[in-house]
């Protein structure tokens, strides 16, 4: 992968690094390749390992699962539960790589541009934006503002650029983070008296790192923070990407039967498909039961427990763990009952 | 030189930025996955004794008119309501998976100290030597004391001197906190099982007067409503009714007052809410002053699932 150092002058570096033909292109076609295959491999390898997992292992469920779960609903699916972290290792990528490459073309030609510097030369700009798009609307609030820092280094805004003069760039700074204390205020005073210290941090710091963030960075920086942050990033994915691999594809349901005249039973699984003879139900706790379709008296829509809020703060009346789109979502749908059979059926 | 040194500065501001919003990304991270710092609905159902039950046992009064009463096979009333309201809350829905146990007033706290019925909803007043015996989740009603006296003698018992006059028996129910107060009040009582005993000893003139709280009070007027009358008469202190449940299990309690509570905010807010409806359908056309749900006490602070839900 290295590449050897063209004697080039200062002047042409400055310019562009690495336009030296036919071997730029081809690092380019690397990248690229290397890039698309992590974009659309990682979501579809996922997406079938997790199918195993939900099936509790069992090879049989597994079968059952691929037969009756379409590649849409599948991929559908997935990209529910999965964007969130789809976009945060994208953002990450898309900031870390613009940092590191306005930081990179400070520097002497003949140093190895990092992966992520890479990845970014070859990213077209409407795919930085919509990854953005998608962490703002899939992120949770409380998150939210780390969005900040991230777009602001993606795509070097420093606050020069917001006016070239210096009284005027103080008074829009001001009158942005002015904005945008007004618009937490309620929410920062009410962390504050739950002495909930990280969402202050993360509601407070975000903005004011921006301010700074841009780079370029020191040259005795570049390497070890390329190699950390590749190392970090992929660790977060892996780590990340635990919980949404055994984040259920299916909808979990609670199914009255009534197993014998007079005897009902409650069933907790996912439904896996419904014929005109069985309902084929994965259980929670394991294993899969098909109930004769007669003699189904009721069926409710059961949250799961991971749905429970960790945090009791909210920004204008939006929960902070709540997405931009599940806060819409629930501005909709206001009204949001827990069926009793949810609570006892085990 | 000067130019050299903003450079510096500037690259050391740029590195610790990236740095600490890296760090904080991290913290972001570790923090998505902890564990809620509140108890959950769910959590205080798995402690609780009812935890694995097929049906929910709650003690109630099958012949207190408008509050409890086992009317053509099925329970009626205020009380019930409120009991229907917790049990579904607490995944009992219909009268299926709810066994309704009748309870007479002084069986109240055995039944529940024995293990007979889970929860008790039947008028009963919270008070300090009851709290030593069982738990409490309330208030969800207040109620002050009254006397029910027939048309006949509504013009000869106006004032708590009246009830002393050994000419009249008065008439109250055994184990109950009007008979503590009646005997405060130097008031001699004839005291009987239960309620409707006294308003039938009444019809048939055994007794003349009945005293008790203004809701069973209300409930026997609107099953008679030409032959007796509702004396205010200043007894002092009010009562307010709680739900009962065994002292041995303080998460069923903490969910009973949980979803109190939620009833309360539900209808602070203007919206209609189960008490309301419960109220409404019941006792309401047969008080002479409109209530409010009172505000439950001791109510702990837990985790559910629509939590998330818009307050406005």
């Amino acid at each position: 992968m290295s590449a050897p150092a063209a004697p080039v002058t200062e002047g042409v570096a400055l310019a562009g690094a690495y336009q030296d033909g036919p071997d730029r292109a081809e690092r380019r076609a690397r990248a690229s390749q290397s890039f698309w295959t992590a974009v659309v491999g990682v979501p579809a390898v996922f997406s079938v390992l997790r199918l195993g997992v939900e099936a509790g292992g069992e090879l049989q469920t597994t079968l059952l699962l691929v037969a009756n779960v379409g590649p849409v609903n599948l991929l559908a699916g997935f990209l529910t539960t999965a964007a969130r972290l789809l976009s945060t290792g994208l953002v990450a990528v898309f900031a870390l790589g613009a940092v590191l490459r306005v930081s990179v073309e400070r520097m002497p030609p003949g140093i190895r541009r990092p992966l992520f510097v890479r990845w970014m030369d070859i990213v077209p700009a409407w795919f930085v934006v919509a990854s953005f798009l998608l962490a703002l609307v899939t992120w949770p609030l409380l998150y939210l503002p780390l969005l900040i820092p991230a777009f602001v280094a993606a795509f070097q805004l420093t606050p020069a650029r917001l006016h070239e003069q210096r009284i005027p760039r103080l008074l829009l700074l001001a009158a942005l983070l002015a904005g945008y204390g007004w618009l937490l205020a309620p929410t920062l005073i009410e962390a504050g008296r739950q002495r909930e210290v990280l969402a202050l941090l993360l509601f407070v710091a975000p903005p004011v790192l921006a301010l700074g963030v841009t780079g370029p960075l020191p040259a005795a920086v570049i390497r070890p923070l390329a190699s950390v942050t590749e190392a970090a990033v992929l660790a977060m994915l892996v780590w990340a990407a635990l919980p949404v691999i055994s984040t259920p594809v299916l909808p979990l349901t609670v199914t009255t039967v009534e197993s014998t005249e007079g005897v009902t039973e409650d069933v907790r699984g996912h439904v896996v498909t419904v014929d005109d003879v069985n309902l084929v139900l994965l259980q929670e706790r394991g294993g899969v039961r098909y109930l004769p379709v007669d003699r189904v008296r009721a069926q409710v829509l059961c949250p799961s427990e991971e749905e429970l809020p960790r945090r009791q703060l909210r920004v204008r009346d939006m929960h902070v763990e709540d997405s931009l789109l599940e806060g819409l979502g629930r501005r909709v749908r206001p009204v949001h009952r827990i069926d009793a059979a949810c609570r006892t059926a085990r | 030189m000067y130019h050299l040194f903003t450079h510096r500065l500037r690259s050391v501001a740029t590195t610790l930025a990236v740095a600490m919003t890296l760090s904080l990304s991290a913290a972001a991270g570790c923090d998505n996955r902890r564990e809620p710092s509140l108890p959950s609905v769910l959590d205080k159902l798995r402690e609780s004794q009812i935890d694995g039950q097929p049906r929910i046992r709650i003690g109630v009064a099958a012949t207190e008119p408008l509050m409890g009463e086992l009317r053509n096979g099925t329970y009626v009333g205020f009380d019930v309501e409120i009991a229907r309201y917790i049990a579904s809350s607490l995944g009992y829905e219909g009268d299926q998976r709810i066994e309704f146990v009748p309870l007479a007033t002084e069986d109240r706290i055995p039944a529940l100290q024995g293990g007979v019925v889970d929860l008790v909803v039947s008028s009963f007043s919270m008070n300090e030597d009851r709290k030593k015996l069982v738990a409490f989740a309330g208030p969800y009603f207040v109620t002050t004391q009254e006397v029910m006296v027939p048309n006949r003698l509504k013009d000869r018992i106006r004032t708590i001197e009246d009830l002393r006059d050994p000419a009249y028996k008065v008439c109250t129910s055994g184990g109950s906190t009007t008979e503590a107060e009646l005997e405060k009040h130097q008031i001699k009582a004839l005291v009987v099982k239960r309620v409707a005993d006294c308003v039938k000893g009444i019809r048939e003139g055994r007794y003349d007067v009945v005293s008790s709280d203004e809701t069973i009070l209300a409930g026997f007027l609107s099953q008679h409503p030409t032959e007796f009358e509702i004396v205010d008469m200043p007894f002092g202190t009010s009562e307010t009714l709680g739900i009962g449940v065994s002292i041995g299990d303080p998460a069923l309690r903490d969910l009973v007052a949980f979803f109190l509570d939620k009833s309360y905010q539900q209808g602070r807010q203007g919206l209609t809410s189960p008490w309301l409806a419960a109220y409404h359908r019941t006792l309401g056309p047969w008080m002479k002053q409109p209530k409010t749900q009172p505000q439950p006490l001791d109510v702990p602070k837990l985790v559910d699932f629509d939590d998330k839900a818009p307050r406005r």
